[in-house]
């Protein structure tokens, strides 16, 4: 393989790997805030570059005004999201209920979308453009395409100021409290509700933003949201709710997936998931996971 | 307890013979596809309702048993084997693979071991999809033969009676094991690790095992609806064994209560039936469908089951308030 090459495929692979990364992330930090794995997340981010393309192709709007009235999309996305699967369910005693309601949500925005958006894919512009085409940026003579390396750049930036808000603000502090133990944290004054909103907030507008990036690479169309699953993978080969983890094996799934396309392209998803499944076997606390405990 | 049995058996035979009299064509398809899938959901019902896991294997092992028949009794590997053989092989083989399976995968344990089957959905459906010799690859497999019952050929169309006889009393056959399982020692260890896994290993219980067994069990029967699916389709792709549809048969059998033989049915007829029902309304009916499956989650966690046994109580309290306000009135009087 010439370094070119390689050079290429890996930035590829390492901007995918960020795109499952944000996915992973919010994951994470809802399981943390509410314990509920959300079986929607690959949706969210799906609607989230039907959002940002519908205001990019539909209204017009240049990208300073774009970008604050697509965070509000998100975080009124988020919001709804949270109250109608979350906050119904917060009592529920059998833990399959939540995750099958989080199921029919994400049947219900992949439909809302093809009802609002028909059932054609968009094809968004990428951010940097060059004659009508995707700009290259030649690095050495390694070219790569802008928008792999604003992913990474835009992705990167992204978790590490959500990271920053929760490991290093008073405001993330009380929100881990709340997540750790929401009745002793209710008694301390955290008001458990706004942290559990904002954590969805958060988590809506950080896969959104995945899916706005990922949209001129993808094309936007309502089957984005299988690319969940190898968040998931991510999740797992990191370690289970652990942050760092969770990056870190999501961008391992990324190289994994894109350096198999050069040898099997058809079988991608097998190197991908049986890498899970040898993980889940051979070390299934994943990477940076504390060694699982029984619950007694 | 006896008598109620008897009710209960004649009223499935009426249902079994009066049904094909009012339906024909289409709809009548539709109804024993619909039964098909009753006997994947049973497998989901052995492994989440009673055991407590979250499985989505069970499309990947309708998958398997369907290829199985499709190869082998279309001759496409140099072998032929008649498809009543075929039919009663399936569940045999594919238990013992899904016992192997289960050996491997069940060491995890509740979310790693749904993270597991789904990497195990996905991989089968890359491998369904992509390997032509034994998979047919994108185009899958057709001309499979029809079902032929000692000597006597089933009508080619999926809609005639012999069908849906042959494969309602499939339907009861099964649901009459998973009662028994739900009685037996088997049952009973699974609820046990379903409330309290360290509990039930005190008590002495192979938990590893007995789970393994469930999802053979479940396996078994998965398969076996698959290698009915095909026969009765006569068509096998890959697009039935992907995720979304893995997902689709969780919800089948959570609709109807996860531990209701009779909701089990009503479940999957309701999930196969009433999108073909509102077909009028195409666009609209998923999105419904969606709504649907949430609202049940947040008013009936326990599936229409749980509606029933709701009134049931709603009615005995009821009942013993009436009698009790009888007796004041009673005791008044004198």
């Amino acid at each position: 393989m010439s370094f070119t090459l390689f050079g290429t495929l890996f930035i590829n692979g390492l901007s995918m790997g960020v795109i499952y990364a944000m996915m992973a992330m919010g994951l994470i930090l809802l399981i943390r805030a509410v314990g509920i794995l959300n079986f929607a997340q690959g949706e969210l981010f799906m609607f989230g570059a039907y959002i940002s393309a519908a205001l990019v192709l539909d209204f017009h709007l240049p990208l300073p005004i774009m970008i604050p009235a697509a965070m509000v999309c998100f975080a009124v996305v988020g919001l709804v999201f949270m109250f109608t699967i979350y906050w119904p369910l917060r009592k529920a005693s059998y833990a399959a209920t939540t995750i099958i309601a989080t199921m029919g949500a994400a049947i219900v925005l992949r439909e809302l979308a093809v009802l609002i958006w028909g059932p054609l894919p968009r094809s968004m512009p990428p951010l940097v453009v060059d004659e009508g085409r995707p700009a290259i940026l030649h690095l050495g003579d390694v070219p790569l395409q802008w928008q792999n390396v604003l992913i990474i750049v835009i992705g990167v930036l992204l978790m590490y100021l959500i990271y920053l808000l929760f490991e290093k603000l008073y405001v993330g502090k009380m929100m881990q409290a709340a997540c750790q133990n929401s009745y002793a944290a209710n008694l301390l004054g955290v008001p458990t509700i706004l942290t559990i909103a904002a954590t969805y907030v958060i988590v809506s507008i950080l896969v959104s933003v995945g899916g706005y990036l990922v949209a001129p690479i993808f094309m936007v169309r309502n089957t984005l949201g299988v690319l969940q699953l190898r968040a998931f993978a991510g999740v797992v080969i990191g370690g289970f709710g652990n942050i760092k983890g969770a990056i870190i094996g999501s961008l391992i799934v990324g190289l994994i997936e894109v350096f198999s396309t050069l040898h099997f392209s058809a079988y991608r998803d097998v190197t991908v998931f049986l890498t899970l499944i040898l993980f889940l076997l051979l070390r299934p606390q994943g990477l940076f996971g504390e060694k699982i405990k029984d619950k007694a | 307890m006896k008598f109620k049995n008897l009710i209960g058996a004649g009223l499935i035979c009426a249902i079994i013979l009066i049904v094909p009299q009012f339906l024909h064509g289409y709809p009548m398809t539709v109804v024993n596809v619909a039964l098909l899938f009753a006997i994947t959901s049973y497998g989901i019902s052995v492994m989440l309702g009673m055991g407590g896991q979250l499985s989505f294997a069970a499309v990947t092992f309708m998958g398997l048993g369907a290829y199985f028949v499709a190869n082998t009794t279309t001759g496409r590997l140099g072998i032929t084997i008649p498809t009543m053989l075929a039919l009663v092989l399936t569940p045999i083989v594919f238990a013992g693979v899904a016992f192997l399976v289960g050996l491997v995968l069940l060491k995890l344990k509740g979310t790693y071991f749904t993270f597991a089957t789904i990497a195990l959905v996905q991989v089968a459906f890359t491998f369904f999809n992509n390997y032509s010799p034994l998979f047919g690859g994108p185009d899958g497999i057709s001309g499979i033969p029809t079902l032929t019952f000692f000597d006597h050929s089933f009508r080619s169309s999926g809609s005639s009676n012999e069908w849906f006889y042959f494969i309602s009393i499939s339907v009861v056959l099964v649901a009459i094991v998973v009662e028994r399982i739900r009685r037996s020692q088997l049952g009973r260890a699974l609820a046990s690790i379903r409330d309290n896994e360290t509990a039930a290993l005190t008590f002495g219980i192979n938990t590893y095992l007995t789970k393994v067994i469930a999802f053979s069990i479940a396996g078994a029967f998965a398969s076996f609806s698959g290698a009915l699916w095909v026969m009765h389709g006569r068509f096998v792709g890959a697009d039935m064994f992907n995720f979304l549809n893995a997902a689709q048969f969780i919800i089948m059998a959570m609709l109807g209560g996860v531990n209701s033989t009779v909701g089990i049915v009503i479940g999957a007829l309701l999930v196969t039936g009433l999108p073909e029902l509102f077909r009028a309304f195409q666009g609209y009916m998923q999105l419904f469908w969606g709504v649907a499956i949430i609202a049940l989650m947040v008013f009936m966690p326990t599936g229409l089951a749980g509606i029933k046994d709701m009134i049931v109580e709603k009615i005995r309290k009821y009942k013993v308030c009436a009698s009790r306000r009888e007796g004041d009135a009673d005791a008044t009087d004198s």
